[in-house]
């Protein structure tokens, strides 16, 4: 795999981007400028998995991700109060002794993964000896008749698509099928229980699923629960 | 010795014979086709990148949603290498290389879950504790 022409300068900007984006995002000060960076940062890994010709997961990851989780990111941003950072009130960071420590530890991960990575990189090109004595220019020549074998002519004959996406559809039916099932069911247990997790005391009540004994303190300390509570239990 | 001479013969000097030789062994050439031609080294080394930075989000910050913010990081990192590897696997002639998008879509799945279940939990707690700062939450610390 080896990236060339302007695939290669499209690579360096939407990688440094993503560094840079991904680096703000931690260090914003206010939580809304955050996930505006992190959505430039998911923004531009989905940009890589165009270029790696993922292009049904850098669709899936706008979607989901930029459209989707970002989204509610932001509704529960601005539904809890985080103005404090921003006011100066609150530390943004942990004490300083913590974030030593935890740079420092980054520090060695750092390290590991990237001599992990060459290391890894090393071995690969070892094990294809063969490909590795191969020239450079050769090897981008492959790399791109590779990409056009995998481009089938679309119905009208004109243009060319990938089979990516068709490939990936089937061995998610196929091979991934059962996974793909219990995927479904782990959204529908997220799906009933973020909405259990989020009600408010009132709406517990009024749905009859509070503790019999706790029931009258609530209503001590909120007294228009008492409606709510008795409404529905004579019902 | 002075500080000057210090620095040229323990820092400049080395530096300098380091890129001499590094010019002279073709390596400068190597470093220039690798920017030219990315493969899967550079992938692999943003993956790493935005783990770290996701990781050091996840130790550092306060606030529980930048938490869940750097952790998405986290996740897109290792979705980076999957798509990466499944690549190289395919040009190679690897059958089963698209398994690695596979498993990319159901990372995003349960990524999307996770981000569900923990928001609900952060407006939960922002309910009853009334801050969502992590070192104000110590009902369990004793």
């Amino acid at each position: 795999m080896v990236l060339s022409g302007w695939e290669a300068v499209f690579f360096w900007v939407f990688a440094v981007a993503a560094m840079i984006a991904a680096l703000l995002t931690i260090l914003a000060k206010n939580a809304v400028h955050s996930a505006m960076f992190l959505i430039s940062t998911l923004v531009s890994v989905a940009a890589l998995f165009v270029l790696l010709g993922a292009e049904f997961i850098a669709g899936v990851q706008i979607l989901v991700y930029v459209g989707g989780v970002m989204v509610l990111f932001l509704f529960v941003i601005m539904l809890v109060n985080v103005s404090a950072e921003e006011r100066g009130s609150e530390e943004l960071f942990n004490r300083p002794a913590q974030v030593t420590a935890s740079a420092l530890l980054l520090g060695l991960l750092v390290l590991g993964l990237i001599s992990a990575t060459k290391q890894g990189v090393d071995g690969l090109n070892q094990r294809e000896q063969a490909r590795a004595e191969i020239p450079l220019e050769q090897r981008v020549a492959a790399s791109e008749a590779q990409r056009e074998r995998g481009m089938a002519r679309a119905s009208t004959g004109v243009s060319r698509l990938s089979r990516e996406t068709e490939l990936v559809g089937a061995s998610l039916y196929r091979f991934a099928s059962l996974p793909f099932e219990i995927a479904s069911v782990l959204l529908l247990v997220a799906i009933v229980g973020s909405v259990l997790l989020a009600r408010t005391t009132k709406q517990e009540v009024a749905a009859d699923d509070v503790d019999p004994e706790l029931l009258p303190e609530l209503i001590k300390a909120e007294p228009e629960l008492a409606q709510e509570g008795s409404g529905l239990t004579t019902t | 010795m002075t500080a000057y001479e210090t620095l040229t013969n323990h820092l400049a000097a080395p530096a300098l014979a380091l890129f001499q030789e590094a010019a002279a062994g073709g390596r400068g050439e190597q470093i220039l086709n690798g920017i030219k031609h990315p493969d899967l080294s550079k992938f692999l080394v943003i993956g790493a990148l935005l783990f770290v930075i996701g990781v050091a989000g996840v130790l550092t910050r306060r606030n529980i949603i930048v938490i869940f913010m750097s952790v998405e990081l986290i996740l897109n990192a290792a979705n980076l290498n999957f798509i990466a590897f499944s690549r190289y696997l395919q040009l190679t002639g690897n059958q089963n290389a698209v398994a690695g998008q596979v498993f990319t879509v159901f990372i995003i799945v349960v990524a999307a879950a996770e981000a569900a279940i923990g928001l609900g939990i952060v407006i939960a707690l922002y309910r009853n504790r009334e801050t969502i700062f992590l070192d104000k939450i110590d009902l369990l610390k004793w």
